[in-house]
């Protein structure tokens, strides 16, 4: 009895948490003359929100620059990330506390501070309505670079002295023994790379000015103010839009928590 | 020799991106703070060094000092209410539970979602007059109208729904932690004969706490970021008029800093910029000292 009532109360938060997505997927299927209709009826149900998202506007345009952007993002900081905690994790030498300290302290600055001077920079260098301009700046990601600096701490010595005695280069060792034994903290700094570059909003819509290179969340925001009234069509987007990350998410939801909380806790 | 050259090799990738993109641009920021635009067809090539004249005008612009006091105020509405609804969820979560995973995943989702775009499903569901929030309030007797054109509603329904978009992330540390408490302590009180809310309040929230601030800190830190909520859902309105001044009642500092850089006056939005990481590190460092005292 007790039992049932917690998952009673568990339900509801659930749904109160979750009710405006549920909404926003009930109203994306509805037509638009009847979108702001209460009246629960799966009668008139249509994917013609859906098929006119993608034919007559280009969102599989913004798709496809949202996963380019998200994917090599994804893949270079990560290795970037994980060839930078190897030496700080496992080696010594000079200015490495030094260096440690300023990756670090890095952290506390908050994300907006980076706008402008990034944006004049970026600008200056060309690379605006580039992916190189999308992707560059964001490479290095400090906390995933800490994330698996803590990991290859925990890595026991004996398999390096091991490679050492053998006379492995420190690339050898790396891809043979580091890359191997730390997928996991690799993939949850890839995961939590993509979901930010998918979420980077702000950077995205200040960096691109041409509609070709807009990104999800950027196409949507010019779709908005264009359409501010069309709301089956807006919720047919921003369905398209979020269906990627939370397939991502609750197929690989561990990895995600893992390196949240582990960061976070930590830290 | 060689060993150590190898070591800088491997750092150099994320070293160049960090100087470059991390490090040069809060020197950079500063920089732009001392210089005006004074040509907006060319906007690089017509910067002049002014000296502190941004920070002065900074000083003397009401829009400013409005928009700190609306940050401070999206802040207390938003912590608080964020970690007490996360440590709600954690509570009732926290027993070995079939369906733990489910619900996990259920309430942390939304933390993982666009701001943005969370932004925008809530406006259809606070439009007026036609959205149903709007229309449920109206049914017991709340007339309000449109929460998002109202002044005195707009800001707490973004809170509102920020929290509920927000509550996973403290959930999950609050999860992680609680797994740690040993489960001896439980029995003791039991032993002892304390109820589960003595249980809770003597055994669990002391061993939260130090997560508890650590939101307190993150989350002040992020709502001075704070700027997507706003441009999806308000776009820093509506507008009111105090002291024969018109202000906007929900232009947060960034959504300000933001509309500045659209004006491309550049200058003028570093020295905004520049003065949220002051603010920000004056209050890292006496919420680490807080911190350090009280653990």
């Amino acid at each position: 009895m007790k039992r049932f009532l917690l998952y009673i109360i568990l339900t509801i938060f659930g749904l109160i948490v979750i009710f405006p997505f549920l909404w926003m997927l009930y109203t994306s299927f509805k037509p638009e003359h009847k979108a702001l209709s209460l009246t629960i009826s799966f009668r008139d149900f249509t994917i013609e929100n859906f098929v006119k998202i993608i034919r007559n506007y280009s969102f599989g345009r913004y798709f496809l620059n949202s996963l380019i952007v998200s994917t090599l993002s994804g893949f270079f900081a990560t290795l970037f990330a994980a060839l930078a905690a190897y030496p700080l994790a496992r080696k010594s030498f000079f200015l490495k506390r030094e260096l440690t300290f300023l990756f670090l302290s890095s952290m506390m600055i908050p994300g907006l501070m980076y706008m402008i001077p990034q944006y004049v920079i970026v600008s200056k260098l060309g690379w605006i309505n580039t992916y190189k301009g999308l992707i560059i700046p964001h490479l290095a990601n400090v906390f995933g670079m800490f994330l698996l600096m803590q990991y290859y701490k925990t890595l026991p010595d004996a398999i390096f002295e091991a490679a050492q005695i053998d006379g492995a280069s420190d690339l050898r060792i790396f891809l043979r023994i580091v890359i191997p034994l730390s997928l996991p903290v690799l993939l949850t700094c890839f995961l939590l790379t993509f979901q930010f570059h998918w979420n980077n909003f702000l950077w995205q819509l200040i960096v691109t000015t041409d509609e070709k290179m807009y990104t999800v969340p950027v196409g949507l925001a010019m779709f908005r103010s264009a359409h501010e009234e069309m709301f089956a069509l807006k919720m047919a987007a921003s369905t398209l839009s979020i269906i990627p990350i939370s397939i991502l998410f609750i197929v690989a939801q561990r990895y995600f928590i893992e390196g949240i909380t582990s960061g976070a806790v930590k830290g | 020799m060689k060993k150590v050259i190898e070591s800088y090799i491997f750092l150099l990738p994320f070293f160049l991106i960090f100087i470059v993109f991390l490090a040069f641009p809060v020197f950079y920021a500063l920089w732009l703070s001392l210089h005006k635009v004074q040509d907006f067809y060319d906007v690089f090539g017509s910067l002049k060094f002014v000296g502190f004249l941004n920070y002065i005008n900074l000083l003397k612009d009401y829009r400013f000092w409005w928009s700190l006091l609306i940050t401070l105020y999206y802040s207390l509405l938003t912590i608080p209410v964020g970690i007490s609804f996360s440590l709600l969820l954690a509570s009732f979560l926290t027993s070995k539970l079939k369906g733990y995973n489910f619900f996990r995943t259920l309430y942390f989702l939304p933390y993982i979602l666009d701001v943005f775009v969370v932004g925008i499903v809530w406006t259809l569901l606070y439009s007026s007059p036609y959205g149903i929030i709007t229309r449920l309030l109206s049914n017991i007797n709340l007339n309000i109208g449109g929460l998002l054109s109202n002044p005195k509603t707009a800001l707490p329904s973004v809170a509102f729904a920020m929290v509920l978009k927000n509550a996973g992330f403290g959930m999950v540390l609050f999860l992680a932690t609680m797994q740690n408490i040993s489960p001896s302590l439980y029995e003791a009180a039991m032993i002892d004969g304390a109820n589960p809310f003595q249980r809770f309040r003597y055994i669990t929230i002391p061993s939260l706490k130090p997560v508890i601030l650590f939101l307190f800190i993150t989350g002040f830190i992020g709502t001075l970021s704070s700027f997507a909520e706003f441009f999806s859902m308000t776009g820093g309105g509506p507008g009111i008029v105090i002291g024969g001044k018109t202000l906007y009642s929900t232009e947060t500092t960034g959504l300000y800093l933001y509309r500045r850089f659209e004006s491309l006056d550049l200058g003028y939005a570093a020295s905004i910029s520049f003065v949220l990481l002051l603010i920000t590190m004056a209050y890292s460092i006496f919420a680490s000292r807080f911190m350090r005292e009280r653990l």
